[in-house]
């Protein structure tokens, strides 16, 4: 197996909690840059597009009442 | 001695590094799964790139 003996030079104390660190910050950082440079993730968050579709229908419906 | 039985500065021998690295991969590997069957969840379910 490719870089299996990796482990008799790195210790994994150190290599795997490292190795999981980064995958966890990389993840992280590019959900966080989508929260915060979008618009969609917070309104869907908010349940924007459930309003949206739940307001179409009342709209439409409305000069039918008059 | 074969090259299984060698003591690296670590203290673990190359087969032990070698089973170490075999389950960091595996769960790699599941990590990997459950992320793209998230991403494939959040694609059909969310407004993400449509």
């Amino acid at each position: 197996m490719i870089y299996g003996k990796m482990w008799t030079v790195v210790r994994p104390q150190v290599g795997i909690p490292m190795f999981i660190a980064g995958v966890a910050i990389a993840s992280f950082s590019v959900h966080l840059a989508l929260t915060l440079n979008t618009t969609w993730v917070k309104n869907f968050l908010n349940g924007g597009a459930a309003k949206v579709a739940v307001a179409a229908p009342a709209a439409a419906a409305e000069p039918a009442k008059k | 001695m074969s090259d299984h039985d060698k003591v690296g500065p670590t203290g673990l021998t190359v087969a032990e590094s070698e089973e170490i690295h075999r389950n960091l991969v595996q769960g790699t590997q599941i990590f990997g799964m459950i992320a793209a069957l998230a991403h494939l969840l959040a694609f059909i379910y969310s407004p993400w790139l449509k």
